[in-house]
């Protein structure tokens, strides 16, 4: 069964006044069909960019990302609305996303219109099916997306989404704009969605802990480069590269004994531009374990312990650094 | 629209409905000269009186709102179409195109626009022109001297929203180039563009009097507030009515569109939210506030 | 108690041509020198406007009811003139926002602006502000401090812009220091590094720290008490012990259950709280979070609950839900 998406090599560079961005500088990833899969990292790490070129939102420099075994770039030029159905796309800003001058309910016909699916009846009945899917009631069809909560309006934006019945789901950061409590209620959402639709699911955040709890697999994203990936569980319960393990490190617990007890590691200074990127492994600059080998070559993605992959020269399949 | 006074919508909407019912209102016919009966002032026969060539006044006020509606109305519905054509067209292709659009457009845009008619008049007493009319080469040279605004604020309103987040929303939905103008862009741009003709309106009946007034528009003997004020003059001392009663009325319509476009602008301004307002406010909240008390009571 | 900011009793309406929300609904907390508080809610709370709002920072074009007492250093605040209330909020209190880019004037040098609060609050020369300045941009964990006194705002990356905003925030040596979400914006690393320079801070100065956000971890980290809002009266608060590890009112208790811990053995889920944040604009009788709650009873639509106090603990544990206390037979003080 090929993957929901294979991308190769691929690369986002932006050519700025101030010099070339890059965004996204050799990234190969796999997802499985079926698989929720979460894309985490820091500012600048990426994962925005790589989220918009697997959709193609965002045209690559290099690479090729290949969908359900379709090349995508030559799927969405030869079947554009084709290729809509298959794929769809979660933006950040829920508000954003939707024109503000629509209802919810024409907000939702527009997908089936551009479509054709469908007489007006038959429109109206799926609308009410997706706002079942996402337990929103009839009563916000009439409603402006300003007058919602953040919560609802994410809602709104997933069932759009769903609309077309697509097979692969991309999210870039749904739960950032939305309240702590709210965003249980979407992630569970997701959950319980792609049990019920056999959806594959991308989602790109920034709550570890979020992410943990719902992702089946995490790919860790670090100035353009995937720095380690893997079965989610296992993967944090013992990471394999330093900076997953200070990322992970970074996270609060929201119980005062243990953040009163546990070690923590503390990163120094910011996040390197992804204009320069250091030589050798990007994050030789900050890693608390660094030796001279990590300066001189750039580390490849090798196997670890926990059954995925990191790329770290000091990270053998048996043993990793620790930090 | 439903919160405002009735006196700003008023005046302008007076104005069109005489422009449109100007037949059934004049007493006389406009052209009808009467030599028994020149510079008259008002009397019951001539409301307002008549001019140098006994025509009736009022008639000819009635008459020449009309004459400003329909070039009006004219230019404006060109001018728009043509503007909103070339301004969303620059905004949404973008690259070299627009470059290229964009400096018609300032070029346009870098002289008054009465000067631009002017010089197309000019332009078209050449004898190329003879089979246009006085009065449909008026109004095509007030079109190309008016559409340049009208492409720059659909411009810029086709830039603006082409950023938003649910343009790129629905392009993933797998919507056309034209899906997405005609249903996203395209109510936001005539939204922009529709309210400023109404308030531009006022100054195009002054520029359609203006070039009739230099001998450029209408011609006698159709009745036109600017060739009425041009013919006044000459007759000044005998009986200024002549002069003062279209000048009015230009007045008149002018301030009108002016208030109308005014109160479109101050609709974006946030009212006064102190005192009165306050008060009432805080009474409701507290009466609402009682009705809880007494629940929880 | 020898509070240095206190707010009892507050309320506050306010007013636009087309809407009337009361944000706050008789609330209210304390905070001593020393201490940090965290005020937790989520959008609709009101948490910003009960902390900021007696300081006269509100939002713009609203007209604003405002009812209660606060005080500051045992002062009346909300009888000073506007000037007064200016001069104490620069001086006394430091205000550090979530976007660091509007508290820094983007057309100014970041020094000379550090340097001026020294001057103007702490009465320093001008050579010794500029001096502090410097102190400050190190001591927040700026590198290179001198060479960033001279540099426009645009020029720092958003960690570091955070700090400066820190560093400004303490430049006219406040009694009271607000974050306003200072974490929300910020990277996981970045926010580790920030939460612990302002638990530095506050070691070092002496200084009362309000943390206002809705983030559990950051809490967790900082606290040493908590007050969790829910429609603008206060549902819970005590310890940062007793409420994050004990908690008894049902929204607390939701509230944490759907915040996953990944370090914790037992199952940390993410058990929703069902049902929409509460509409502001309406005055609803009774406890505002009946219409979620899972341990609802008639008496939650009609009666406003009390906060009462329960526990033992040195510092009080106070809880607004007369249900859960008689439903867990927990034994209360007052």
């Amino acid at each position: 069964m090929t993957d929901a998406i294979t991308a190769k090599g691929l690369k986002v560079h932006f050519q700025t006044a101030a010099g070339l961005v890059r965004a996204v500088d050799g990234v190969d990833l796999s997802v499985q069909r079926g698989a929720f899969h979460g894309i985490v990292g820091e500012s600048g790490c990426g994962k925005t960019t790589l989220a918009r070129a697997l959709i193609g939102l965002q045209t690559a420099t290099e690479g090729q990302v290949s969908i359900f075994g379709r090349d995508r770039a030559d799927w969405a030029k030869a079947d554009r609305k084709g290729f809509a159905r298959a794929v769809q796309f979660i933006f950040q800003d829920p508000l954003g996303s939707m024109s503000r001058r629509q209802t919810v309910g024409q907000t939702l016909e527009e997908p089936l219109q551009i479509h054709g699916l469908g007489d007006r009846t038959a429109r109206r009945a799926r609308v009410q099916e997706l706002l079942d899917l996402v337990a929103l009631p009839a009563t916000v069809l009439d409603r402006l997306p300003r007058s919602l909560s953040g919560g609802q309006r994410q809602r709104v934006a997933i069932a759009r989404a769903l609309a077309l019945s697509p097979q692969l789901l991309i999210c870039d950061e749904p739960l950032s704009a939305l309240d702590v409590s709210v965003r249980a209620q979407i992630v569970n959402l997701f959950a319980r969605l792609q049990a019920q639709l056999g959806l594959t699911i991308v989602i790109v955040a920034h709550d570890l802990a979020i992410v943990r709890e719902v992702c089946s697999a995490v790919t860790v994203m670090y100035l353009g480069r995937v720095a380690e990936e893997g079965a989610a569980k296992p993967l944090f319960a013992d990471p394999a590269h330093p900076y997953s393990q200070a990322l992970l490190s970074a996270v609060p617990s929201p119980d005062p004994r243990t953040e009163a007890t546990r070690a923590r590691i503390l990163l120094q200074g910011d996040p390197p531009s992804p204009r320069n990127p250091p030589p050798g492994c990007r994050f030789s600059t900050r890693c608390p374990v660094v030796e001279p080998q990590c300066r001189a070559a750039e580390p490849v993605l090798r196997g670890v312990a926990h059954g995925g992959a990191a790329a770290c020269h000091l990270a053998g399949a048996s043993v990793h650094a620790m930090i | 629209m439903k919160n405002w006074p009735w006196a700003i919508l008023a005046p302008a909407t007076i104005f069109v409905l005489i422009g449109i019912f100007s037949p059934w209102l004049m007493t006389h016919n406009p052209a009808a000269q009467d030599y028994a009966a020149l510079l008259e002032g008002p009397s019951w026969s001539h409301w307002l009186g008549t001019d140098y060539l006994g025509r009736d006044m009022f008639s000819r006020i009635i008459g020449g709102a009309r004459t400003s509606l329909v070039a009006m109305v004219f230019v404006l519905v060109a001018a728009l179409a043509i503007g909103v054509v070339i301004g969303s067209f620059a905004g949404y292709v973008g690259g070299k195109t627009e470059l290229v659009l964009i400096s018609m457009i300032d070029i346009a845009l870098a002289l008054p626009s009465l000067v631009i008619a002017l010089a197309l008049m000019g332009v078209f007493s050449g004898a190329n022109f003879d089979w246009m009319s006085d009065y449909w080469k008026m109004i095509v040279a007030l079109t190309l001297a008016w559409w340049a605004n009208y492409a720059r604020m659909s411009r810029a309103v086709v830039v603006a929203e082409l950023q938003q987040p649910y343009i790129e929303a629905a392009r993933v939905m797998g919507a056309s180039h034209i899906w997405i103008f005609t249903r996203h862009i395209l109510p936001h741009v005539l939204g922009l563009v529709v309210v400023y003709a109404s308030a531009d309106a006022g100054a195009l009946v002054l520029a359609i009097a203006t070039l009739s007034f230099l001998g450029l528009g209408v011609a006698p003997p159709t009745p036109e507030w600017g060739q009425m004020l041009v013919d006044g003059m000459s007759y000044i001392e005998e009986n200024t009515a002549l002069v003062i009663i279209p000048g009015l009325a230009l007045t008149a319509v002018v301030v009108s569109f002016n208030l109308l476009g005014e109160a479109f602008a101050l609709q974006k301004v946030p009212r006064a939210v102190r005192g009165r307002f306050l008060a009432r406010k805080k009474a409701a909240r507290a009466a609402e506030e009682t009705a809880r008390n007494e629940v929880e009571a | 108690m020898n509070a240095i900011y206190e707010v009892q009793g507050l309320v506050i309406d306010l007013y636009t041509p087309t809407v009337s929300v009361r944000a706050v609904d008789g609330a209210g907390f304390h905070v001593a020198p020393g201490e940090t508080l965290a005020i937790v809610g989520e959008s609709g709370s009101g948490k910003t406007v009960m902390t900021l709002g007696p300081l006269g920072l509100l939002p713009e074009g609203v007209a604003v009811d405002l009812r209660g007492t606060a005080r500051a250093d045992g002062k009346d605040i909300l009888a000073m003139t506007p000037a007064d209330l200016s001069r104490l909020r620069g001086g006394f209190f430091g205000v550090i926002f979530q976007d660091p880019m509007s508290a820094l004037n983007p057309m100014l040098k970041i020094g000379p602006q550090l340097a001026r609060q020294a001057q103007v609050y702490a009465g320093l020369s001008a050579e010794a502000a500029k001096r502090e300045a410097v102190s400050l941009l190190a001591r927040s964990g700026i590198p290179d401090p001198e060479d960033r006194y001279d540099r426009y705002p645009h020029e720092l990356s958003g960690g570091m812009l955070q700090r400066a905003m820190i560093a400004l925030a303490l430049a006219a040596r406040p009694r009271v220091l607000i974050a306003d979400e200072p974490t929300t914006a910020l990277d996981a690393t970045v926010q580790a590094q920030i939460l612990a320079l302002i638990r530095q801070i506050q070691k070092e100065d002496g200084i009362a720290v309000i943390l206002i956000t809705h983030d559990i971890g950051a809490v967790s980290v900082l606290a040493d008490r908590v007050a969790v809002l829910y429609a603008g009266q206060v549902a819970e608060e005590g310890s940062a012990m007793d409420v994050l590890t004990a908690p008894v009112h049902p929204y607390t208790r939701g509230l944490l259950a759907s915040v996953p811990d990944f370090r914790s053995e037992t199952a940390s889920g993410t058990k929703e709280i069902p049902g929409i944040p509460p509409n502001q604009a309406q005055l609803v009788p009774g406890c505002r979070f009946a219409d979620r709650c899972d341990q609802v009873q008639p008496q939650c639509h009609r009666r406003r609950p009390r906060l009462q106090t329960v526990g033992t603990g040195a510092l009080p544990h106070r809880v607004a839900c007369p249900v859960v206390i008689a439903a867990e037979g927990i034994v209360t003080h007052d």
